[in-house]
């Protein structure tokens, strides 16, 4: 097992919780046979037009954009109550940053659930000049901060939430290298 | 290590303080921790675990507040008919296994009865704020209310409805951590409501002394030592080994630490514990011996 990729299990719901809180960066909610009965809501990201968020559908609320979803998370687990479970389904990047988020509201590792969904992108951390790069599809990206070029570890940090990127040629300069994309 | 009963302070009929010391500094104790003491009775030695309730880190002394039990075994009731000031006693170096969660933002304590020793510990090293919620007999309310002194945030309740559960277990910050102490009854039932109300285990701390008071006798094998030790009714199997000159694993004798956890080869346990999960029960392969008893005349474990 790789020590260095946190391992995420099939979604589920804790059937010890008073309620639930379901947040994606996708824009369709888990699959509803995977749904509690009661007591539950579920964010998503969906809009109807640039800028404009989906009409609530039931339990379903939807936002403009994950930034926007994680600043009304904050507010909400601010006034939440201990009962509830949290669950984040979507991008590894999105679920490392709903669970810090989560931890600094007070949330503790088992009222928190994650589950990993949608393409295999990645957010890349340049461990030479500490620029983000979001949505990283190959294993060999440019960092837009420095200009270096990254080979993007299979080394995921939970604290940045992103993989980590170093200079490709470090050791042997101009040393050629194929890029391929990330199976997860 | 031997102390010396330097003070002896009645509290109520049936609740004393006791100051051990007289001798150097005694070991460093943090809030929450208490200690083993050995007492002499007439045909035997009970080793009781009593909180500590002085100050966390005082090296002067330690003090420990004792209930005479109703139904005592011999402790307690040697504690408080017996006990003198310069008696000697052998009393264990201190054990921490209800330690404070430091980094909440909030703590609830739930106590019951003499359950509340812990935290008269907590509420001196307690970083953020508290609500502490104790429940006892109306006769002891007065002796407690003196011990915790008046506060906004303490709350005393001397019936068993006085105390909404399920509203105080409901409404808590996410950031709240969940302390319990008293006796069996007392901790089933807020386990109970905690547990319905969706508190994760990571957020409920217990510790519970006390949970042996006796039952059937029985036989237990010892397959490793070859040895047969009978049970009596008002002894625990952690005591009957001892006094057979056995040297069991053994660290809370409350059920709560685990560390007493024997295999169990033939026969089925009354488990008494809050130790084991509900499979760990049910698969009856493990006891705790410190509380738990067993339902079949004769248990065979691994030791």
């Amino acid at each position: 097992m790789n020590k260095s990729r946190p391992v995420y299990k099939p979604f589920a719901i804790d059937t010890a919780a008073r309620c639930h809180l379901i947040v994606t960066d996708q824009a369709a909610p888990p699959s509803a046979e995977d749904l509690p009965l009661e007591n539950f809501e579920i964010w998503v990201v969906k809009t109807v037009a640039p800028g404009v968020p989906a009409p609530q559908m039931g339990p379903v609320r939807a936002f403009r954009a994950v930034a926007e979803m994680l600043t009304h998370l904050k507010h909400r687990l601010g006034r939440e109550t201990v009962g509830l479970r949290l669950y984040a389904v979507g991008a590894e990047a999105f679920l490392w940053d709903v669970h810090n988020l989560a931890c600094g509201e007070g949330l503790a590792a088992d009222e928190i659930r994650l589950h990993r969904a949608g393409p295999a992108l990645r957010r890349v951390y340049c461990t030479h000049c500490k620029t983000m790069i979001e949505d990283v599809a190959l294993n060999v990206t440019a960092c837009p901060g420095c200009g270096a070029s990254l080979f993007v570890r299979d080394h995921f940090s939970r604290r940045l939430a992103a993989f980590m990127g170093v200079k490709i040629d470090a050791e042997v300069p101009g040393e050629p290298f194929v890029p391929e994309p990330f199976e997860t | 290590m031997k102390l010396r009963i330097t003070a002896i302070e009645p509290l109520s009929p049936t609740i004393r303080r006791f100051t051990l010391g007289g001798g150097g500094a005694v070991p460093v104790a943090p809030a929450g921790a208490h200690v083993i003491v050995d007492i002499p009775g007439p045909n035997r030695v009970w080793k009781n675990a009593y909180s500590l309730t002085g100050i966390p880190g005082d090296t002067t002394h330690y003090e420990i507040i004792v209930r005479r039990v109703e139904a005592s075994r011999g402790g307690s009731a040697w504690l408080h008919d017996h006990a003198a000031v310069g008696d000697e006693l052998e009393v264990s170096a201190p054990q921490n296994l209800f330690p404070v969660a430091q980094l909440a933002q909030h703590h609830l304590l739930l106590s019951a009865g003499i359950g509340v020793t812990p935290f008269l510990a907590y509420r001196q090293v307690l970083r953020a704020p508290f609500t502490l919620h104790h429940c006892c007999r109306p006769e002891d309310a007065a002796a407690f209310a003196q011990l915790l002194g008046p506060a906004k945030n303490v709350h005393i309740h001397t019936s068993r409805n006085a105390l909404n559960l399920t509203r105080l277990l409901t409404t808590q910050k996410l950031s709240t951590q969940l302390y319990i102490c008293g006796p069996e009854g007392f901790m089933e039932d807020v386990l109970d409501v905690a547990l319905r109300a969706g508190w994760p285990a990571s957020k409920i701390h217990k510790e519970s002394f006390g949970g042996a008071t006796g039952g059937a006798p029985f036989t237990v094998r010892l397959e490793r030592s070859q040895r047969d030790v009978h049970v009596g009714a008002d002894e625990t199997l952690l005591e009957a080994m001892e006094a057979a000159g056995l040297a069991p694993p053994c660290l809370c004798r409350g059920g709560a630490c685990g560390e007493c956890e024997l295999k169990v080869l033939e026969g089925v346990p009354e488990h008494r514990d809050h130790f084991l999960s509900p499979a760990a029960r049910a698969a009856n392969g493990a006891i705790m011996t410190c509380v738990s008893r067993a339902q079949t005349p004769r248990l065979v474990l691994d030791f």
